[in-house]
């Protein structure tokens, strides 16, 4: 099937990303890409492409965490509610993504989990467009969407999320212990590109 | 096809309205649906949308307050039905994902349809319209692939094409060669009554949707985009509109949209893969039959006429969602350069056409030509779908 070359990852594509809030919603299609990429894929290629799934969905979350969410505590009205009820799908995400982390990708069980994820991820991400985004472009002022811009941008550095040529073997490890470690890391690297 | 809505009974009117509990239907999902279970909630959505504005337009010329009060009985029925099936559309997908689906619908309804017209004069208008909606498809697929990293097969699933079809810069024609010549009701096939009523209602949907839609989207390009295509929308309904013979009766056109309505309800009962949806058809099919008799006892009643004159003896064959690639690749061998004069097709640009052009296009690029631009500049590609080869017309092929 003829089909255009791979939709690069946000960030990898000429666009200026001077707006956080179209970044953002690339990310979550970069993401939705991947889901498709790990359902169709089998053995080590699922594998990998699992782990990239799962790192490329910590940094954004992470990303969304120090850049966004505090940004819509502090401006929109009823802010505090919005952000916890954003918070709280995350957390529900993050238990089934952990619950992902001992199944063996090629089994059934597998299939079914991920797809309960890919379903809470994907409404979490339409929630936040709908309901965070929307208000974030309407009362940000151009600098402080570029500003937030370059911080979610430092963060996605951190993923990398094109297929490796060698396959580690097994999930074990890479979502817990590194995983946190990959957290801590963007956290420091989207604090610093905001300026601290 | 031994089925014949005339002969069959379904659920009383009294009995058809429905609860909360049962109007709170479980919705598609997005990533791993059927894509012509969509086209086909797309299509009875429009469907539905056109029963009841047709309705509402027949109560404001009643003044018999019966006609009335048994019209709105029929027709809250109705709005429920609409309810049910556009609501099994998902709440997860952005507009911008709807709206290739129903570009989907338009592609390979109109194409089914042009395939199975017997009239030469209808297919053609089918025909002339189908490579239209192919391109703002390819419009479309390329905006969404700039604001949501999506590629557009991720919703129609390698069963239709997204490549150039005639360049939606020159859609934009004089109005008054958007007006066709109607079907002789007397005369022509009956098939072709419910060809010409389901085009038009799944573009007048298309014409709703954009035009209410377009301006919730922020990104300057994608609301240029909205309107130009929302545009055409409204030529398109004048395209097809004026298929229909105006010298139908008040009610015989709605026997006409009944029957319709059964044939479709009917025929995606036949194809449907998801249960949970087959269900719905089947049910709603049992409803629309008794709206068909109700609408009949009107004409019988109104007109003295038997409704059978007008209608076809039997069902026909049932209306089929499937691709329709070689069909379209051929139109785009063969037709892309054609535009209207009057209510015929010409190949070269006439003046009248050339006057609209300049009007509204002015001096700079219209926004189907910008998002390609745009769509250039962030990928250095475009986005194409070609299943089937490289595209049929070498000037359309991508540099």
């Amino acid at each position: 099937m003829a089909t255009s070359a791979p939709t690069p990852h946000a960030g990898d594509d000429n666009a200026t990303d001077d707006d956080v809030v179209s970044l953002l919603m690339r990310q979550h299609g970069d993401i939705r890409n991947l889901f498709d990429e790990v359902e169709s894929a089998t053995g080590d290629e699922r594998r990998d492409a699992f782990r990239r799934l799962v790192r490329l969905l910590a940094v954004h979350e992470t990303a969304e965490e120090e850049v966004v969410h505090p940004f819509a505590r502090r401006n929109l009205p009823g802010g505090d509610q919005v952000v916890d009820e954003r918070l709280a799908e995350e957390r529900e995400a993050k238990e089934v993504l952990a619950s992902l982390e001992e199944a063996d990708p090629d089994s059934p069980d597998f299939a079914e989990r991920l797809r309960a994820l890919r379903t809470a991820v994907q409404e979490h991400a339409r929630a936040e467009e709908r309901y965070e985004f929307t208000h974030i472009r309407r009362s940000g002022d151009a600098g402080r969407l570029a500003a937030m811009a370059r911080g979610v941008k430092a963060a996605e550095a951190m993923a990398p999320t094109r297929p490796h040529p060698g396959v580690e073997s097994g999930t074990a490890n890479v979502l817990l212990g590194p995983l946190a470690a990959l957290m801590d890391r963007t956290r420091d690297a989207v604090r610093s590109a905001m300026g601290g | 096809m031994t089925f014949n809505p005339l002969e069959q009974r379904g659920i009383p009117l009294d009995r058809q309205v429905r609860s909360w509990r049962e109007l709170d239907v479980a919705p598609i999902d997005p990533d791993h649906c059927d894509p012509y279970t969509r086209c086909r909630i797309i299509t009875m959505n429009g469907i539905e949308v056109e029963a009841i504005l047709f309705s509402h337009q027949l109560a404001r010329h009643t003044a018999d307050p019966e006609i009335k009060r048994q019209l709105a009985r029929v027709r809250y029925v109705e709005a429920q039905q609409q309810k049910v099936v556009n609501w099994l559309l998902p709440g997860v997908s952005s507009v911008l994902e709807t709206t290739i689906a129903y570009e989907q619908v338009a592609v390979d309804l109109t194409a089914w349809v042009a395939r199975m017209e017997p009239d030469p004069y209808l297919k053609q208008a089918y025909q002339f319209g189908v490579l239209e909606d192919f391109d703002h498809l390819y419009r479309y697929a390329n905006l969404y692939e700039m604001i949501e990293h999506r590629k557009a097969e991720s919703i129609v699933d390698g069963l239709t094409e997204v490549m150039p079809g005639r360049p939606t810069r020159f859609h934009h024609r004089d109005p008054v060669d958007n007006v066709r010549d109607p079907y002789a009701k007397d005369a022509t096939n009956p098939l072709s009554k419910l060809h010409a009523l389901t085009i038009m209602s799944a573009e007048q949907q298309t014409m709703n949707f954009y035009m209410n839609t377009g301006p919730t989207y922020m990104e300057p390009i994608a609301r240029r985009l909205y309107q130009e295509i929302g545009l055409i929308e409204e030529e398109h309904v004048t395209h097809y509109e004026s298929l229909v013979d105006p010298g139908e009766t008040w009610w015989e056109q709605l026997v006409n949209h009944e029957y319709n309505e059964c044939y479709l309800y009917y025929s995606f009962m036949e194809q449907e893969s998801d249960p949970k949806v087959r269900a719905i058809w089947e049910l709603h099919l049992n409803m629309e039959l008794e709206h068909l008799h109700a609408a009949c006892d009107l004409m019988r009643r109104h007109d003295g006429r038997d409704p059978a004159e007008v209608l076809a003896p039997e069902l026909p064959n049932v209306l089929t969602f499937e691709p329709n690639k070689a069909y379209v690749r051929e139109l785009l061998a063969t037709q892309i350069d054609l535009t209207t004069l009057g209510a015929g097709y010409v190949r070269e640009a006439h003046e009248r056409f050339e006057a609209m052009q300049a009007r509204l296009h002015g001096d700079e690029a219209p926004p189907s030509d910008q998002v390609m631009a745009e769509h250039q500049d962030m990928f250095d590609r475009e986005y194409r779908l070609e299943t089937e080869g490289e595209h049929p017309d070498p000037a359309l092929r991508e540099k």
